[in-house]
Parts: C-alpha cells; structure tokens; sequence
C-alpha cells in the first residue's frame, strides 16, 4: 500500500509535505524573481544611467536625502536583505555539493553566515545612518 | 576540497552541453557575485565613516582601468545569473518546457548578449 503510493508515476510530480528544503527551493525562485526586476533595475540604472564614476559621496547622499530618500534607502535595504539571502544560500548549496566532511562542512557554513551577518549588519548601519552619518556619530560622541 | 577538484575535472570533461554549461555557469556567476556584494557593501560602509575614505575607495575599487575591465564581467555575471535564473524558474514550474531546455538557453544567451552589449560599451567608454 505504502509502496504503490509513493511510486512516482510517469508524467506526474508527486509532490510529500513540505518541508525545509523545499522552502529554501521556493524560497530562492521567489528571492530570484523580485531580484530579476530590482537587481536588473539597480545594475542598468548605477551603470547605464547614472555611470560608476558619478557615483560619488554627494550622489550618494542626494539620492538618500528628502522624501525620495526613504523610498530609495528601502529599495536598496531590499537589495541588501535579499541579496545576501539568496547569496549565502547559493553559497551554501556550493559547500554541501563540494565538502562532504561533515566538521569542514559545519566550520565552512558557519563562516559563511558569520561574515554574511555582519555584513548585513555594516550594511544597515550605512542604509540607516547615511553617508557620512558613521562618522558624524563619532564626531559627536568624542565631543 | 578533493570533492571539488574532481567536480571540476568532470565539469571540463562531462560534455553535457547546453544544461551542463548553464548550470557552470550558474554557479560560476553567482559566487563571483556575492564576492563582489561582500566589497560593495564594505564600500558603503566606509561612505559611512566619511567623504575623504570614500572618494579612495572609489577612485581605487571602482573607477580605474582594471575596475572598468572587471565591471564588464560584473555585468556579464549579473545579467547571465538574472536570465539563466528566469530559465530555471520557468522550467520548474512549467515541466513540460523541460524538453526545449537547448532552445531556451539559446534565446537566453541571446537576451544577455543583446543587453550586455551596450551596458559594456557604456563601461568601457571612458578608458579607450
């Protein structure tokens, strides 16, 4: 009975109850799909529109600064949250495809998640305090 | 790390075509993608501290020859995992596409290529 059940059958998915892995897999189609339209946006946009080398300190506080600075600092926390989401999952599947020693495997993940949660952090503080603001901040705690 | 010499060398030898090539790439894409997202946003940080470590990082990471050369693979990285992404996503949820997978990493190299070519042009521009 068991058996008969759980045998795949030609031409159809057969799809067991969710579980962790399949909400990574959708996960990463979901995290992909918005990235094709923001990341894509974000790449042509600084590259195309704006140019590498016009991406000095004052553009970036004038595209952060007013009303449409909040949009734009949501935006681009959305590139950052997602992003490296994606990102250290790609990662992830990467090690587990290649480093089969379980302890390595462990050390690897961690260190992966590890740097990729600090810069996560580092990223925020910038997104929230502005360009500038990290140094601003010092200036007046030091008196 | 034995794993992924011998994963390379049957990557190199396996001939699989357009899939196998896809999925190399893929991978190939997205890793030098999220080592670049690691110094990106190192570089805003330090746009955080000041203007003055700013504008080095700026002149040094991003705006000189080698940079430009490197923004083209970013670009190249960038769009390929976009597309070959699109490709995946299309073909899990629609199975039956499975078997023009050829076919459609074809039309895809050929959407990367159609906007890589002038994002790369506009790059590289400033240095000739």
């Amino acid at each position: 009975m068991a058996t008969s059940s759980s045998r795949p059958v030609q031409g159809k998915i057969q799809y067991g109850a969710p579980n962790h892995e399949r909400r990574i897999w959708l996960f990463m189609r979901l995290t992909g799909l918005v990235m094709f339209i923001t990341v894509v946006f974000h790449l042509l946009y600084m590259h195309m529109v704006v140019g590498v080398e016009n991406i000095t300190f004052d553009n970036i506080d004038s595209r952060w600064s007013g009303p449409a600075g909040v949009f734009w600092r949501l935006f681009d926390a959305s590139l950052l949250f997602i992003g490296m989401a994606h990102g250290m999952n790609g990662v992830r599947f990467s090690i587990n495809d290649y480093v089969h020693n379980k302890i390595l495997n462990f050390l690897l993940t961690a260190a992966v998640y590890g740097l990729g949660l600090f810069l996560i952090l580092l990223g925020t503080i910038a997104i929230v305090l502005g360009v500038g603001g990290l140094g601003n901040l010092f200036q007046r705690l030091m008196g | 790390m034995a794993a992924l010499v011998a994963s390379i060398y049957r990557g190199i030898s396996y001939r699989g075509a357009e899939g196998q090539w896809a999925w190399i790439m893929h991978r190939a894409s997205g890793l030098g993608i999220v080592l670049f997202l690691y110094m990106h946003i190192v570089s805003i940080f330090i746009a955080a501290i000041g203007p003055g470590p700013y504008e080095w990082v700026h002149a040094t990471l991003y705006t000189s020859p080698p940079a430009k050369v490197l923004e083209v693979f970013l670009l190249f990285g960038v769009l390929y995992h976009a597309f070959n992404g699109m490709r995946i996503i299309i073909i899990d949820f629609f199975p039956a596409l499975g078997k023009y997978q050829r076919t459609i990493v074809r039309i895809e190299l050929v959407l990367v290529v159609v906007v890589l070519v002038p994002a790369a042009i506009i790059t590289l521009r400033g240095i000739f």
